[in-house]
Order: structure tokens, then sequence, then C-alpha cells
């Protein structure tokens, strides 16, 4: 009985259900581990992150939105391919954020094609709130 | 009994058969969806093992673009490319004519420069590739219309805003 417990109640506080909530929980640990002020994750500040141009990895400016648009319920564009991208709002397209190992890869790759460099935890998990809330 | 044993053996052998082909098909799923996420992914007939073997190598900055996998799915992909590359299975002309235009000095990493590709494109005028539906010879999809079902034929082909080809 006690161990049916413990497992409902570490259920809980990773808020299983919810498909990437336990990578979003790691985000926040790691954040809190480097800034013990770290208040939690704020999607103001994700849009921030994506909506924002920077010089990327190929030397030319570029955002989030040069390849996935502002309006995240809308198919996107790869801007260097000419390929056609899915909405990244999980509101429209019930495939986005299910999966933490694609979001990690893609998030990785992404942050160094925007800012030539991987995104902080801090980054990653407000920009995955501004996404998951669009 | 005999009976009984011979379709058990012949039952073993086909879900062999069967399992086996789930196997390839799994690794091909794999593949074309790391590979087919920024653009079509490429049949590897287009291109030798030595040339897959470099770009496996060098994934963070594919293009300048950073296409990085996990060590586990660059290696099982590694090995589906060098399986089917195309100096160990050309299947059609096109592979074949591709294949045999590469040097063996040569380490391409392009399909878009090998020289029985450029011999091939050489007549089509640059608006037509340099267009935001097209932007790059590397698109095939954008004017091969069956490219990602490895039909290049002829009949096959459609530019956008030109429509059929002929020479
Ligand atoms: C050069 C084009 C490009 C840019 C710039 C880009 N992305 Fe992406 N992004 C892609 C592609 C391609 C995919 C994967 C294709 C797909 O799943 O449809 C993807 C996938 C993703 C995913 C995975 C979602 C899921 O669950 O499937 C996330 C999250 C994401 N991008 C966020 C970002 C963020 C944040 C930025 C800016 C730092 C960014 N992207 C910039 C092209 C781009
Ligand atoms: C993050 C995006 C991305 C991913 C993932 C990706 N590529 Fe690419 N690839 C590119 C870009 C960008 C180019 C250059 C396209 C251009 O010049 O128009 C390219 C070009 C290529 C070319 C040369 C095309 C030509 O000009 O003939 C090959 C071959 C290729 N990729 C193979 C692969 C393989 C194999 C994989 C999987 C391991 C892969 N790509 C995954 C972005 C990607
Ligand atoms: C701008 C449109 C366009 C793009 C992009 C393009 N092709 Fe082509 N391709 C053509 C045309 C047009 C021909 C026919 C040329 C001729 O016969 O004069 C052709 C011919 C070919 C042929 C020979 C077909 C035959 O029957 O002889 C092959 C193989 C081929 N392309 C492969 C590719 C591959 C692989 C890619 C991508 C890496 C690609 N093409 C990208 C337009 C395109």
């Amino acid at each position: 009985m006690k161990k049916v417990l413990t497992v409902l109640a570490l259920g809980a506080t990773l808020g299983f259900g919810a498909p990437i909530d336990g990578y979003m929980q790691s985000l926040a640990n790691e954040a809190k581990k480097a800034d013990s002020s770290f208040k939690g994750f704020d999607a103001a500040r994700g849009k921030q992150i994506f909506t924002s141009e920077h010089i990327g990895k190929k030397g030319q400016n570029i955002s989030c939105a040069s390849c996935h648009t502002n309006d995240l319920k809308q198919s996107g564009k790869n801007t260097f391919t000419a390929k056609v991208i899915d909405p990244l709002s999980p509101k429209v397209n019930k495939e986005r954020l299910v999966d933490a190992k694609n979001v990690e890869k893609w998030l990785k790759r992404n942050f160094n094609d925007v800012y030539k460099r991987e995104g902080t935890a801090v980054e990653k998990g407000d920009v995955l709130t501004y996404i998951k809330n669009y | 009994m005999k009976k009984i044993l011979i379709s058990a053996a012949v039952g073993i052998l086909l879900s062999g058969v069967s399992l086996f082909g789930a196997e390839n098909k799994s690794v091909e799923k794999v593949y074309q969806k790391e590979c087919g996420s920024c653009h079509m992914a490429y049949q590897p007939q287009f291109l030798p093992q030595r040339s897959w073997n470099k770009m496996m190598k060098n994934l963070d900055n594919h293009f300048e673009v950073d296409a990085s996998l996990d060590a586990n799915d660059n290696k099982m992909i590694l090995a589906y490319l060098t399986s089917n590359a195309g100096d160990v299975k050309a299947s059609n002309k096109h592979f074949s004519k591709m294949s045999n235009s590469i040097a063996s000095s040569e380490t391409p990493l392009r399909i878009s420069q090998t020289p029985y590709f450029l011999k091939e494109h050489r007549g089509i005028p640059k608006r037509l590739i340099e267009q935001k539906e097209v932007k790059s010879l590397a698109n095939c999809s954008a004017c091969h219309t069956s490219a990602t079902q490895g039909n290049y034929s002829e009949r096959a082909i459609k530019i956008p805003n030109y429509g059929r080809w002929e020479d």
C-alpha cells in the first residue's frame, strides 16, 4: 500500500500524462541548480527567444520564426531547403512536444543554427513554455 | 509427424524471413524520418560508401547547419547508407550512371555536384532553379514529382512555373 502511494506521489510531482513534462522538470532542476533565484519558466521570455533575429551559424540573420513563422498554428517553410514544416503548436498538431528525445535533438540543432550555441536550460524551458501555450 | 516437423520448419523459416524484412523496414523508416526532415531522404544509391562515411562523421556541421544525431541512430543510419550505396548496389540506370561518373579519387558530399548530375541539369535556366519554390538543385522533389519513390524518369519531371520538360 505504502509503495503504491509513493508511486502515485512520484507520478503527481513529475506530472505524468502531459507528454514532455519530465523533460521540462529536468530543465527546471538544472536551472535552479545554476541559479537559486530561478522562479519558473516564462512564455514572454520564450517569445522573445523565438522571434528575435541573430547572426546564425551560416553567418546570416535568422530567427526561429524564419522557418516556423510567427504564427505557430500555421505551417512553416525551411528557409534553407524550402521544405514545408508542419505547425509547431501542439494545439493544432498533436504530434508536437510528445517525444522528449526528439524535442531535445531539435532544440540543440535549432539553437546552434540561430544562436551559434546550445540554449541554456532556462532558454529551452522558456521557449517550450511559449510553444506549448501558443 | 514428418509433416508437422516440415511445416514447423517452414514456419520458422518464413517468420525468420519476415522478421528480417521487418527489421530492414524499420531501419529504412528511421532513415526516412531522420534524413527526410529538412529535405527529401535522398536514395543512398546516389553516392558511394566513402561519401556517406564522410558525411555521417560531420553532421554537426552539415552544409552549415546542425543535423547531429545521437550515436546509436548515427550508427544505424550509416549502416543503412553504406549497405545501399551506389558503389555496392546501383539498382537502376540512373543510379549506376551517377555512380560510374564519380572518379575513385573523389568523395563528393553533394549528389548535385557529381559529373553525371551536372551534365543532366546543365540546360536548366538559373531562374527556374533559384525561384523560391525550388531554391537549389538539392531540392529534387520540387521538379521530379516522384523523386521520393526513386523515380527520376523524364515523364515525371514538372518544374514549378514552367511545366513539363521537353528537350
Ligand atoms: C532552418 C530552419 C529552422 C529554424 C531556424 C528553426 N527550426 Fe525548429 N525545426 C525545424 C525542422 C525542419 C524541424 C523538424 C521537422 C518537423 O518535425 O516537422 C524542427 C523542429 C522543431 C521542434 C520539435 C517539435 C516537435 O516536438 O516535433 C522544436 C521544439 C523546434 N523546432 C523549435 C525551434 C526553436 C526554439 C527555434 C529557434 C531557436 C527553431 N526551432 C528554429 C527547422 C527549423
Ligand atoms: C537540420 C536539417 C538537415 C537534416 C536533419 C539533414 N540534412 Fe542533409 N542537408 C541540409 C541542408 C541545409 C543541405 C543543403 C541544401 C542545399 O544546398 O540546398 C543538405 C544537403 C544534403 C545533401 C546534398 C544534396 C545535394 O546537393 O546533392 C545530402 C546528400 C544530404 N543532405 C544528406 C543527408 C543525410 C544522409 C541526412 C541524415 C543523416 C541529412 N542530410 C539530414 C539539412 C539537413
Ligand atoms: C529545377 C528542377 C530540377 C531539380 C531541382 C532537380 N532536377 Fe533532375 N532533372 C531535371 C530536368 C529538367 C532533367 C532532364 C534534363 C534533360 O533531359 O535535358 C533532369 C534529369 C535528371 C536525371 C536523369 C533522368 C533521365 O531520364 O535521364 C536524374 C537521375 C535526375 N535528374 C536526378 C535528380 C536528383 C537526384 C536531384 C536532386 C539532388 C534532381 N535531379 C534535382 C530537373 C531538376
